[in-house]
């Protein structure tokens, strides 16, 4: 299966199984799909095929574009179309079904927990799916009881895995500092004695962040999540504090400062866009002008009936903001001022294997959230859906129907997914969504699937461009 | 090659072979929690 598509000026040409990506020119572009065809048919003799493509572009394709190329010219471009085929780099077989027949047996380890360390907040922001931190449910604090118990149920069923990831979620951590202090120098502790390596990572919507939190954060935190929407009117119009005041003003400079502190590395300002904002790639360029060279910004998960949630009508508005983002990306980075985008990042030589490209986002098998009081949820999208009650720090799982119908969220086991470019890149979108839009968390959701394959799109062409 | 220029891309086959290890980062955990994308995130033994 190849995906065939221009970009940004370029003909790009991905063979989805072995993952390859070409870069041709406007006659091999024109031909592939003819040479698939043949392919399909089991027509492989270079002689055969070259006769049959000639054979086509002197007579069925009459109606169409003329291919202005001497015969030459048209046998050397499918000689090397073949040459690829036979090095495996296009029209690779799809060898992986059959390495995932049974994605229920498969056995799965616990190694990333988000934690709630603070179900109240200091904002109100309106997307928020906390709930404004309440996530459909009372205030609270997560005590430093509750969180090391949860250190230890991670440890105790994070198998061989040696690198273990926590996040401190919200509600807004911060509210809840001095746990997430004391939880830090717990995880630590645990690290020589079991073998494991915690990382850290702290999302905060800057509100509280000072100088002794940034430096504790510094010094353990691997990652850096920075909550900030873009453009200050778009921010304050989503983010506000509960008074109604925006806080745009106020973060930005403590951003900044976490940003260089940082070394513009090992962080990400993170933002949501709406459909308030569907000119987005503003807010993006409106990020990178403010300094942030780690950014992302990311299409809101919302119910249907939410009016800020995205629709089918805007897609098309949509792909065109990538699109113009994208070649704004590269027009920067050419001029020696770049930034990440990270939708846009796509590592194509020392990217994940198959096996976690076909292992879905990990949500209620590898990866759970854990709530102020303990309890365990899939991820932090279902926290406080009682029919998503997996468990609890002090049990651990309860409810093996639940992570069994969440290993069967990847690529293999969804319909759509098998026929789709983007699998080995996506792994099968996210849970939450489709469950959102579709009652079932192992549905697709097509409109986060056409933005997704689209971002596929712009990521591979950010890599041709630097060819 | 005068048609086709192709990118250095690791190949999926291959990783196959010795793929699965499962120490890399988990996809939401990385910076986006919204959203599932693993074509950005790092093998653990690329390094
Ligand atoms: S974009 Fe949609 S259809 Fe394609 S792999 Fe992702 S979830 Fe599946
Ligand atoms: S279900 Fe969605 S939000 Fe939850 S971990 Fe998966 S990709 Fe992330």
């Amino acid at each position: 299966m190849i995906h065939r598509y221009k970009n940004n000026g370029y003909n790009i040409v991905l063979d989805v199984n072995s993952g390859s990506v070409h870069v041709v020119d406007e006659l091999v572009y024109r031909i592939l799909p003819f040479v698939e065809d043949l392919m399909k048919e089991g027509r492989k003799d270079a002689g055969a095929v070259k006769e049959a493509v000639l054979d086509r572009i002197h007579s069925a394709w009459a109606g169409e574009e003329p291919v202005n190329a001497a015969d030459e010219e048209i046998s050397e471009a499918v000689e090397e179309i073949l040459e690829l085929e036979a090095e495996g780099l296009l029209f690779a077989p799809d060898i992986y079904e059959n390495y995932v027949y049974d994605f229920k047996k498969r056995r799965t380890v616990v190694k990333a927990l988000c934690l709630h360390i603070a179900h109240d907040c200091n904002l109100a922001c309106k997307y928020c799916f906390a709930e404004e931190g309440e996530y459909h449910g009372r205030r609270a604090l997560m005590s430093f009881e509750v969180g090391k118990k949860a250190l230890d149920f991670l440890v105790a069923n994070s198998g061989n895995r040696v690198n273990l990831e926590v996040d401190f979620f919200g509600g807004e951590p911060l509210m809840n500092w001095d746990v997430v202090k004391r939880l830090v120098e717990y995880g630590r502790s645990l690290e020589p004695a079991y073998n494991k390596k915690f990382r850290f990572t702290l999302t905060t919507n800057g509100v509280l962040l000072n100088e002794e939190i940034l430096e504790f954060a510094n010094k353990e935190m691997s990652n850096l999540v920075l909550s900030i929407d873009g453009r200050k009117q778009i921010h304050d119009r989503m983010r506000p504090f509960r008074g109604g005041q925006g806080s745009y003003d106020l973060i930005v400079p403590k951003f900044q400062r976490a940003a260089e502190s940082r070394e513009q590395l090992n962080y990400y300002v993170r933002g949501t866009f709406t459909r308030n904002n569907l000119d987005f790639s503003e807010d993006v360029l409106h990020l990178a002008d403010l300094g942030f060279k780690q950014i992302s910004v990311e299409p809101v998960v919302a119910p249907p009936e939410a009016d800020y949630s995205i629709r089918e009508e805007d897609l098309p508005k949509l792909k065109e903001e990538y699109d113009k983002l994208a070649a704004e990306m590269l027009r920067r980075k050419r001029e020696g001022n770049g930034f990440q985008f990270f939708h846009f990042m796509i590592d194509l030589e020392g990217g994940p294997c198959v096996a976690k490209r076909l292992s879905g986002c990990g949500s209620g098998t590898e990866y759970l959230a854990v709530t102020p009081w303990g309890d365990l949820y899939p991820c932090h999208q279902f926290v406080g859906n009682e029919k998503f009650l997996m468990g609890n720090v002090e049990e651990g799982i309860l409810r093996e129907d639940i992570r069994d119908q969440f290993k069967c969220c990847n690529v293999y086991a969804k319909e759509k997914c098998r026929d789709c470019f983007a699998r080995f890149y996506c792994s099968g979108g996210c849970a939450a969504n489709a469950y959102n839009f579709h009652g079932d968390v192992n549905a697709t959701y097509d409109v986060g699937c056409e933005l997704e394959r689209k971002r596929v799109e712009c990521a591979i062409m950010l890599k041709a461009a630097e060819m | 090659m005068k048609h086709i220029k192709t990118l250095v891309t690791r190949n999926l086959k291959e990783s196959m072979k010795k793929g699965g290890c499962g120490e890399c980062q988990t996809s939401c955990q990385s910076a986006c929690k919204t959203s599932c994308t693993v074509g950005n995130q790092r093998c653990e033994k690329a390094k």
